[in-house]
């Protein structure tokens, strides 16, 4: 009996293992194989040699067989970054949604359920048709900069609407929210209605439909330090997101105040989503989709199921690169629209499917 | 493990619902609570285990001041066993009563080899050893009540409060789950509703009307003709049950 008990836990353990490893090879080869596409079709077994070459610095995989050295550069310089990208936004949007999902208790949450989409959107509205003016600093960092003021300062409104009155509880939180979103949605509309520069009308349209175009290596580092940071930080909270799953009543009782973490968290995943909005605008449906698809896989214990949602989202990303990359022949499709139109048909799947009750 | 409750006051907004209550269990008692509907029950062992706090009053477990410590530590001491809330996402029964690991463990310890024997325990004495690997959104109302008992026992505590834990279910379950508490002999604050089941567990019972103390003794001192007419306004004569021979109670109207 003993024996069968500790054999079970170990067969589960070595499930949960050989997902992650599986995960693991996969967003590998999908990275080689994402370098190796576009306008130059570059041979994957070639791919594969350049990578491998420049992960292992030279050691291993042999740069004999490129034909090309353009091959090198377009691989270094313009597609590496890219793929690299495309792997922390997933990463982060995935890390995201599975948290706020537990800060609101609610299965339909995503990163940008708290007013953060319609903050970021109006920032970049801002900045795109109205601009910092002459305040050099600002200009530069124009966009980016102005979503990601956005979206801070519009969750960081939520917060405090929400904490009126002492807890901050899920549905104080969500409507908050609702109420704060609409509010930065319907001034966004103010200034598109007045301005009077149909370019900028169409660049902020642009921007909220997503992008990795703009991804380069001077952008890498900023972004791997906040994802990378916010996942060591939350990978040992699981005990806490745990909690939060049964809600405030019950983590009471077994020592944990749930306000008080609710308000720690949210401020992390708004700085990360606030990150994430000002490099790349808005990507839809990855953060909620993402963490729904491996709670299918491992179940919704924060243990397995972030590390599990954290590797997911990132090859959820490399692919959503690739297919708007190749869709349509020499279009660039926004990827927020490969996301959606990928997600959304999952979503309903997961939905309709017998059995899936958000885990368990 | 004593409770000493001692002139406790809790308000829900300005209504002041319990006032000025105390309330004492011996060391391994099984205290019972009664009374009607809305009349504070509830209130008051929420303000004991400080889900809301009091406004007046002291709270003591052992030589704890409840109010004044940490909840984590607190739960290390203290259990609760509280009105079933709905939840969104499912766990395994199994994940559900580890969490009752949770008020033992540092910020990023991990699950030790002993934590999981507490949990197998656990599950054996709440009588669900097979139920380790279902979804807890797919068992029953009493099968739920009985993961959450087996996670309160993981919880390891020296005192636990059970806020009308049979509720809803069936007289097999309500049988099952106050036995299993009762022998965990350990000190009991629970609300109940079935005035024949206080009868039975009780060591000594206090009947609440009106957010205060309006009896208490043992079974038999409190649950007479008298009190009960006057706690729950019907009419009600009590015998001896000549077949349990425990207390039996006879309502009307």
């Amino acid at each position: 009996m003993e024996n069968g008990e500790a054999g079970k836990k170990g067969k589960l353990d070595r499930y949960f293992y050989v997902m992650m490893l599986l995960l693991f090879g996969l967003t590998i080869l999908s990275a080689v194989y994402s370098v190796s596409i576009g306008q130059v079709n570059i041979p994957f077994k070639q791919s594969m040699d350049i990578v491998l070459h420049m992960i292992t610095n030279g050691k291993l995989g042999s740069l004999d067989s490129v034909q090309s050295n353009s091959y090198l550069n377009i691989i270094m310089q313009v597609r590496m970054p890219r793929v690299i990208f495309a792997f922390l936004v997933g990463i982060g949007l995935a890390l995201c949604g599975v948290v706020m999902q537990a800060i609101v208790q609610n299965p339909l949450a995503d990163p940008y359920i708290l007013g953060i989409s319609s903050g970021a959107t109006l920032g970049a509205t801002f900045a795109i048709l109205v601009g910092f003016g002459s305040s050099a600093f600002l200009a530069q960092f124009g966009v980016a900069f102005g979503a990601f003021a956005g979206a801070t300062i519009t969750s960081f409104a939520v917060f405090l609407m929400a904490s009126i009155g002492g807890k901050l509880t899920s549905i104080k939180l969500i409507l908050s929210g609702v109420v704060i979103g609409a509010l930065c949605g319907s001034f966004s509309s103010l200034i598109i209605y007045f301005a009077n520069s149909a370019e900028g009308i169409q660049t902020v349209t642009f921007w909220t439909m997503g992008s990795l175009a703009s991804s380069n290596w001077s952008k890498v580092p900023i972004m791997a330090v906040v994802i990378i940071l916010g996942c060591v930080i939350f990978l040992f909270q699981h005990r806490i997101l745990n909690t939060m799953l049964l809600g405030d009543e019950s983590a009471i009782t077994l020592g944990i105040n749930l306000s008080a973490f609710r308000k720690i968290y949210m401020i992390l995943t708004s700085l990360i989503t606030g990150t994430l909005v000002a490099y790349t605008g808005m990507i839809g449906f990855v953060g909620l989709v993402v963490p729904h698809i491996t709670r299918g896989i491992f179940g919704a214990d924060h243990k397995r199921l972030l590390p599990g949602t954290l590797l997911f989202g990132g090859l959820f990303m490399i692919w959503a690169d690739i297919i708007s990359r190749v869709l349509i022949h020499n279009v660039e499709l926004p990827i927020g629209i490969v996301t959606s139109v990928i997600g959304s048909p999952v979503f309903i799947y997961i939905i309709v499917k017998r059995g899936y009750n958000f885990g368990g | 493990m004593e409770l000493n409750v001692a002139g406790i006051e809790v308000k829900i907004g300005k209504k002041e619902i319990v006032k000025d209550v105390s309330i004492l269990v011996e060391k391994k008692k099984f205290v019972g609570l009664i009374g009607p509907n809305g009349c504070g029950k509830s209130t008051l062992l929420k303000g004991i285990y400080k889900s809301l706090m009091p406004q007046k009053g002291i709270v003591s477990l052992g030589d704890m001041d409840v109010l004044k410590t940490p909840q984590k530590k607190v739960s290390q001491q203290l259990g609760v066993v509280g009105q079933f809330n709905e939840m969104h996402f499912d766990l395994t029964v199994e994940q559900m009563v580890m969490l009752g690991r949770t008020p033992h463990k540092r910020m990023m310890e991990l699950d030790k080899q002993e934590d999981y024997e507490i949990m197998e325990n656990a599950l054996k004495q709440a009588n669900l050893t097979n139920y380790k690997d279902r979804s807890f959104l797919s068992l029953s109302g009493g099968e739920k009540q009985r993961v959450i008992l087996a996670r309160t026992i993981a919880q390891q505590p020296k005192f636990m409060i059970l806020d009308e834990p049979t509720n809803h279910l069936d007289i097999r379950y309500q049988i099952e789950i106050l036995s299993c508490v009762k022998e965990l002999n350990i000190g009991i604050l629970a609300a109940l509703h079935d005035l024949e089941t206080a009868a039975h567990y009780c060591d000594y019972i206090y009947a609440i009307k009106n957010g205060e103390v309006y009896a208490q003794g043992t079974p038999e001192e409190v649950l007479t003709s008298e009190t009960i007419e006057s706690l729950y306004q019907i009419k009600c004569r009590t015998y001896i049950n000549p077949v349990t021979h425990g207390l039996g109670f006879a309502y009307g109207m």
